[in-house]
């Protein structure tokens, strides 16, 4: 059959104004930073670079957590509803700067300009809308007497949604009345950067947000410091352990949103083709740079032959290239470090002996690119079905029997979201009870809302983001 | 010279048992010596292994039997009162402050046990999400829970140290130090009880001496210390989980719903809606 094939469609950059050099956000204002080290930030679909960045030091996290002891001051004197105001122009003013925020995103991070605009920046202004409107309402939140906030939480988040995971973490805890330190990724700062304009464009009250960037070291100095009371951080598990392990000294809150190795468990009575969807977009969304990627498909045997070859024509559909091209499905992988991360685990699965299975397209010359992988024949102990790839990379496990299928699902430190196909209610049901994870979707997948928790079981971390249950993150049962 | 009362033995699977190292060490009340377990290193390893065979029966009971299964030990302890009483007169109590603490503890009993079948009615919710889909959160206890003991001479606080956890359908290792008379007789009832073996276990010993042991093990899936701890041994505890990511809960509430929470994991599940 002959198909035409897609015109380009370029989302303009012009809309973005990139600074060739940042300071750092505190006080209400940009400074320049006690730290004279930069950091270049490039876009990772062309390796140009987009701007230089502060590599905050320890004096900068000082002087932030100065500024914001006089935030709280401010902060803590002003009604619930006074800081639902705030919180509602914050996310009015991304709904109408939502397009610059989104290239500035697919820009910095490569993640395709479909899904910037039309699932990270809408998420982002519904997170604001949400947390905004509990702010006056803390009280009747939970059945509980006293709840209290922490007062200056530090919080470091990841590369693969930068402004989202700003979002999940910025919203809820200024609702509930703690002044925020943000730590964003190094190799994503920029929409953070815009973030804080508008902050001083809708008059937050100076050292309620601020803003130090930067890199581990960075991270590591907002995480020691002795007056911040509550630390927030997304990223690795290891990461996450090294956080418990260096707070360990101190009485301080602590939530951790880590690592997944979800399984998608697709049984012999599922919907073929929505499945096979569903899928797809559980491992291939955003280049599978995503903690609760659906990266273990987890098949019940009889049904493996035809649903793999399904599935292989439907990745081969998926285009890869510029994220600014609005038909991008798969944008570039977000750094060279993590290429080639993604590259020896590869690799590694080849030597182990499964079978691999790439899409054949072009991939341009500048910048970081990987094909829509999918492993088949492997066995549950490679580590490719083990080890957190954080990439497109897909390995297939087969079971005969639901109880093996739950077996499988579980046989993983970690514990953040798993899938489930099958048209049978009662099926989803018995399965969901026993998956040993924080999010499930059933017949569906990645699927996301503020008003929905978020977060995992075992070693993927504790507490939640979102909902009812992710006020609990930003405030502590006073006795 | 005072005479050895009694022997007393650890609880553990449904059974008592003697620390494996042979080690007691002796409580002295009143007017009598108690020898008493010196738990050790592999005492608490059998523990888990207990507890988890333990968490799986108990939680196979459904919310309404786990309620009667812990209103019937509140009817036993009732019972046994006495023989609390006179423990807690012994450590130095006097009859009416011992009478109201048990008066206490088992109102304690009573609230719990009203309470397995009604905390996640006030913990979970469906979520109003943006399109077409069913969205509810609920919540699953967190499985086997060390909980440490306060130092007081308490029958409620040590009951307070174990309901919370116990309530929401973890399985239990409960550790008590000089004061463990009062949760060593406890397993009587426990053991007189329909609780499933394994549910609630009893440890005595010298807590310092197993720190390691407890916050390293990789089956303990949470501690929650009740008793003041020096900031070192926090650190110890909090260094060691993160191995793990184990959960760690100091000074816990121990009245109301927030005494639950430290003990239940958040389960979200999503379902499309369609014809």
């Amino acid at each position: 059959m002959k198909t035409w094939d897609y015109a380009e469609s370029i989302e303009s950059s012009a809309i973005v104004n990139i600074e060739k050099k940042y300071g750092i956000f505190l006080d209400g204002e940009f400074q320049t930073a006690n730290s004279k080290k930069f950091l270049k930030t490039i876009s990772p679909s062309t390796e140009e670079v987009l701007s230089s960045i502060t590599v905050g030091n320890k004096n900068d996290i000082d002087s932030a957590v100065d500024s914001a002891k006089n935030g709280l001051k401010i902060w803590s004197k002003l009604t619930g509803t006074e800081r639902a105001k705030y919180l509602f122009k914050l996310a009015r003013l991304i709904q109408e700067r939502s397009r610059e925020f989104a290239v500035l995103e697919s820009l910095d991070g490569g993640k395709p300009i479909k899904e910037s605009r039309d699932f990270d920046l809408p998420q982002v202004a519904a997170n604001f809308f949400y947390f905004a409107g509990w702010a006056d309402k803390l009280d009747i939140s939970w059945n509980t007497k006293g709840l209290k906030p922490y007062g200056i939480v530090g919080q470091i988040i990841p590369w693969n949604f930068p402004l989202l995971m700003l979002s999940w973490k910025v919203a809820p805890a200024l609702a509930t009345g703690n002044v925020v330190i943000l730590k964003p990724a190094e190799s994503t700062p920029l929409t953070a950067l815009l973030f804080a304009e508008l902050c001083q464009e809708v008059g937050l009250p100076p050292g309620v947000f601020n803003l130090v960037t930067g890199d581990g070291t960075t991270g590591a100095a907002l995480v020691q410091h002795p007056d911040i009371s509550k630390i927030a951080f997304t990223g690795s598990t290891a990461v996450g352990k090294y956080i418990q392990n260096e707070t360990a000294g101190r009485d301080i809150g602590l939530t951790l949103e880590l690592g997944g190795k979800a399984a998608n468990i697709v049984y012999n009575d599922a919907a073929i083709d929505q499945a096979v969807e569903g899928v797809v977009n559980g491992i291939f969304f955003n280049q599978g740079h995503v903690c609760c990627a659906g990266s273990r498909l987890v098949l019940q045997e009889d049904i493996h032959d035809e649903f793999v070859s399904k599935l292989e024509k439907r990745m081969q559909s998926l285009r890869v290239g510029n994220p600014l091209d609005k038909n991008t499905d798969i944008g570039a992988i977000n750094s060279k470090e993590q290429l080639d991360k993604i590259s020896f685990l590869v690799n590694e699965g080849v030597s182990e002996g499964g079978t691999i299975f790439q899409t054949e397209c072009e991939l341009p010359a500048n910048g970081f690119w990987f094909r829509p992988t999918l492993f088949t024949n492997a066995q549950p102990s490679y580590k490719i079905a083990r080890e957190e790839i954080f990439g497109p990379v897909l390995t297939t496990l087969t079971f005969r029997t639901p109880e093996e299928a739950i077996d499988i699902a579980n046989n993983t430190e970690y514990g953040l979201s798993a899938g489930i196909w099958t048209e049978k209610g009662s099926k989803i049901l018995w399965t969901a009870d026993r998956l040993q994870a924080g999010v499930i979707w059933a017949n569906t997948f990645n699927k996301f809302d503020p008003s929905s928790p978020f977060g995992g079981y075992k070693e993927s971390g504790f507490g939640r983001e979102g909902g009812r249950h992710g006020l609990l993150s930003y405030l502590k049962v006073q006795s | 010279m005072n005479e050895i009362k009694k022997t007393y033995k650890n609880y553990v699977g449904g059974k008592y048992v003697r620390s494996e190292s042979g080690k007691t060490f002796r409580i002295e009340l009143k007017n009598q010596f108690y020898e008493v377990p010196l738990t050790s290193r592999k005492d608490v390893r059998d523990a888990v292994v207990a507890a988890k065979k333990g968490y799986t029966e108990w939680q196979k009971l459904t919310p309404y039997n786990k309620t009667q299964v812990l209103y019937r030990l509140s009817e036993m302890v009732e019972g046994n009162s006495e023989t609390y009483q006179q423990i807690l007169q012994e450590s130095g109590l006097t009859k009416s402050k011992a009478n109201q603490d048990i008066k206490n503890a088992i109102d304690s009993l009573i609230w719990y046990a009203g309470m397995a079948d009604k905390w996640e009615q006030m913990t979970g919710n469906l979520n109003p999400v943006a399109g077409d889909y069913f969205n509810i959160s609920h919540q699953e206890s967190l499985g086997v829970v060390f909980t440490l003991n306060t130092e007081e001479n308490s029958f409620n606080q040590l009951l307070l140290s174990i309901l919370p956890s116990l309530t929401t359908g973890c399985s239990v290792i409960s550790f008590s130090g000089d004061n463990s008379i009062l949760a060593l007789k406890l397993a009587e009832d426990i053991n007189n009880s329909d609780l499933p073996s394994g549910a609630l276990n009893i440890l005595s010993g010298n807590f310092s001496q197993i720190i390691d042991d407890v916050s390293n093990h990789v089956e303990i899936n949470a501690m929650a210390i009740y008793k003041d701890l020096t900031s070192s041994d926090k650190k110890i505890i909090r260094e060691n989980a993160s191995k793990s990511l184990k959960r760690i809960v100091i000074k816990p509430p121990t009245s109301g719903l927030e005494s639950l929470l430290p003990f239940i994991e958040t389960k979200t599940v999503w379902h499309p809606k369609g014809r």
